[in-house]
């Protein structure tokens, strides 16, 4: 759906609420706001407003939960202060938008965002379990996200639809030769994203060959881009059928019509 | 601020007004630095807006309580990340609370929960009637909702204290898409300027 400037514009009250779904629209709002000056300065106050009306609700709060607070702030590392600023003008073309949304969406869902792209390598499961606690995780992969994106911009659109959708699930997996895949599931529309970090650097002349490995029969999900710095940008997949696991090969340069190797990741999709 | 100047004292920013904004403020900045007494005080202040807003859009007491944990310590932990020029402390924390409320809507189980308890809820205004204590917040917020039209009102309320998106509330007034961004957009511009916020 496209909107014309005049009705994104108006959205800044649904904005301002949180009453703007995740998906394509807050995207494209998400980024109409980082260049529109008047369009922030109003959220700004209509957020006054809202907190006015936070205020207004003011209820007391069961007492023992100050003690609780309390004693999980007396163990709670707290995070360094943020280089980058919510609005980041100069970057609107590179800029993803939609992430400070799907980082709260997926944080309180509690789903372990810590081994999002990479992040997860250099660290046990229980240093991770720690850092997720601390939110650094969050922060670490949303810069690692970030950056695989603005390699992505072909895929904006299938990107922020699937990262956007109400019910993603977040799926993770080593690889048998080291690295992490990680999978963003719409399992209502049969597909995802994947990127990969930390796989081993190939020879020249293969690649990594994405797979839907179901009962029946396995298609091609397309070719892993190369890393940068060891991450792969997203890569889209769809048509996902019941059954499919997502599986990972090396193949000769150009990819193969079928795997020629044996998988080296093969995860089961839950759709 | 210049005290012959009724105007301007009356319309004082909203957040202004509230039990001193610049001190909050102050505190967070304090927090930031890992100050746990500043964070009890900022509790102190904070921990019935936030558990009101979410108690507000979630009602179940236990899923609430919940939340409102998550948040305080997500303010804890973040507080470094506040930025002034932003927006106000209280405005930065209850966006917080606002919006994990409506995360944890979201999220599949908790929908389904929140339907079931939701059944009988009883119409937005009266909402904002049953809030009304001798609060000057809640005066202040009760008054300026009853300046707007029934649509702009219900629209606010709907979205602010029911968790529903603006599709939900076109949905369930039977009002167009373009007419609801509308009515909650003027909604706002009227209730700013009924607040006095700057």
């Amino acid at each position: 759906m496209r909107f014309f400037r005049q009705d994104l514009h108006t959205l800044t009250g649904a904005y301002a609420l949180d009453a703007l779904e995740p998906g394509n629209e807050l995207t494209r709002f998400n980024r109409h706001l980082s260049r529109c000056q008047s369009c922030a300065s109003e959220v700004r106050g209509f957020r006054e407003v809202a907190t006015a009306m936070a205020f207004a609700a003011t209820t007391d709060p069961p007492t023992e939960m100050r003690d609780q607070v309390m004693a999980a702030v007396a163990r709670t590392r707290q995070l360094p202060p943020e280089v980058r600023t919510h609005v980041r003008p100069r970057r609107t073309r590179s800029a993803a938008p939609w992430i400070p949304w799907l980082s709260g969406a997926i944080a309180t869902a509690g789903i372990v965002l810590a081994v999002l792209f990479g992040f997860a390598q250099a660290h046990t499961q229980n240093e991770l379990n720690q850092a997720r606690a601390q939110n650094q995780a969050l922060a670490a992969a949303q810069a690692r996200v970030e950056a695989a994106l603005n390699q992505a911009r072909e895929h904006d659109q299938a990107l922020a639809e699937i990262l956007g959708a109400p019910h993603v699930t977040l799926l993770s997996q080593r690889t048998s030769k080291g690295g992490v895949a990680v999978v963003v599931l719409d399992a209502a529309k049969r597909q995802l994203v994947v990127a990969t970090s930390g796989l081993p650097a190939l020879p020249a002349g293969k690649v990594y060959q994405l797979w839907l490995i179901g009962p029946v029969k396995i298609v091609s999900a397309g070719l892993l881009p190369t890393a940068q710095a060891g991450v792969t940008t997203p890569v889209v997949a769809t048509g996902i059928v019941k059954g499919d696991k997502l599986g990972l090969t090396v193949e000769p340069a150009g990819g193969s019509k079928q795997p020629t190797t044996v998988p080296i990741l093969a995860l089961p999709l839950p759709v | 601020m210049n005290p012959n100047d009724s105007d301007a004292s009356r319309f004082r920013s909203a957040t202004a007004d509230r039990r001193g904004e610049r001190d909050l403020d102050d505190l967070l900045i304090h927090v930031a630095r890992g100050d746990q007494v500043a964070f009890e005080a900022l509790y102190d202040r904070m921990a019935g807006p936030v558990y009101g807003v979410i108690r507000r859009v979630l009602r179940d007491p236990s899923q609430s309580e919940e939340v409102a944990q998550e948040v305080l310590l997500e303010v804890w932990r973040t507080a470094a990340r506040f930025d002034p020029a932003m927006g106000g402390a209280a405005t930065w924390v209850t966006t917080i609370a606002h919006r994990r409320a409506i995360d944890r809507i979201r999220s599949t189980t908790a929908a389904a929960d929140r339907e079931h308890k939701t059944a009988d809820v009883s119409p937005p205004h009266d909402e904002v009637a049953e809030a009304v204590e001798a609060s000057l917040d809640r005066e202040r917020v009760r008054r300026c909702l009853e300046s707007l039209t029934e649509i702009q009102r219900e629209s606010i309320t709907l979205a602010y204290y029911g968790g529903h998106s603006y599709r939900q509330v076109a949905e369930l007034l039977n009002v167009t898409l373009g007419a609801i961004k509308t009515r909650i957009r003027d909604g706002l511009i009227r209730m700013r300027d009924c607040l006095g916020v700057s």
